[in-house]
């Protein structure tokens, strides 16, 4: 096992792969039927939550694999997206005419598509420091 | 019908309840793994009763959109074996291949795991029950 590996609290890590794994399902699954279904009626944000739904498979593969510099990088654009999208979604609510999984800051999803990338990026920084400080 | 909206349903959304409930007791107090193990097979059962209950009601007759109730169906199981997944963190059986990217855990943080897989998933379960019972106009 890398140290990288060993860094990363185990049960956050398992717990964080776990969660990403619910919402990469529930994502997955609300976009492949709305992009089956009405594609048209709301390209943008269909497209979105499919773009979302992979980001949050990529993530849970790669906090599995230990790829860490994939994992902040993807949960800094899932981050990113939110909080882009949220806002949008109230200062041009026209672009918007069905919701994403990130709509409202993903209220829809209890915010734990706000939350889950900020614990993400906490537990995996505070590994990098903390491997940086063993050095 | 009535099955699933007097029996199924509501036993999908009281295991679902005593997941998060009994996931949260054993995390905070640190004891109970064997309890929520029975809530777990419990989940499991209430899940399979709550899926053919609502295939039976498909086939019977009921209008409720078919794609997308199989759809949430399928969901719900796909998130059983999420539960207890702290047994990825057992050490490996003497013999057994080890998986460099597989961490191994002490038996404190395998309860720790397992409570927290319980309260995402049961909270999960009952949302994908209710949005069927939504679908099938139970609920």
């Amino acid at each position: 096992m890398s140290d990288e590996r060993r860094v990363v609290n185990p049960v956050a890590r398992i717990s964080l792969i776990a969660v990403y794994a619910v919402l990469c399902l529930a994502a997955t699954g609300r976009s492949v039927y709305q992009i089956s279904t009405k594609f048209s009626e709301a390209p943008l944000p269909y497209a979105i939550s499919a773009v979302s739904a992979v980001l949050y498979g990529v993530i849970a593969l790669a906090l599995w694999r230990g790829w860490r510099r994939t994992a902040v990088i993807g949960s800094a654009v899932e981050l990113a997206g939110v909080l882009l999208v949220g806002t949008l979604g109230y200062v041009e609510s026209s672009w918007w005419p069905d919701e994403t999984v990130w709509t409202g800051f993903g209220s829809a999803y209890g915010w734990v598509p706000l939350v889950l990338p900020i614990l993400a990026l906490v537990a995996l920084l505070r590994a990098r420091r903390v491997e940086a400080d063993a050095r | 019908m009535d099955f699933y909206a007097v029996i199924a349903y509501p036993a999908v959304l009281i295991v679902s309840g005593a997941l998060v409930v009994v996931g949260l007791a054993v995390l905070i107090s640190g004891r109970g793994h064997r309890l929520l193990k029975a809530v777990v097979t419990a989940a499991w059962i209430a899940t399979a009763v709550h899926l053919i209950t609502v295939v039976v009601a498909l086939l019977s007759g009921n209008d409720a959109g078919v794609v997308l109730t199989l759809g949430y169906l399928l969901a719900s199981v796909a998130l059983l074996p999420l539960l207890g997944i702290g047994r990825l963190g057992e050490p490996p059986a003497p013999g057994e291949t080890v998986d460099p990217d597989r961490p191994v855990l002490r038996p404190d943080q395998i309860m720790r795991l397992d409570a927290i897989a319980a309260i995402i998933i049961g909270i999960a379960i009952a949302v994908v029950a209710w949005r069927v019972a939504v679908i099938m106009g139970a609920a």
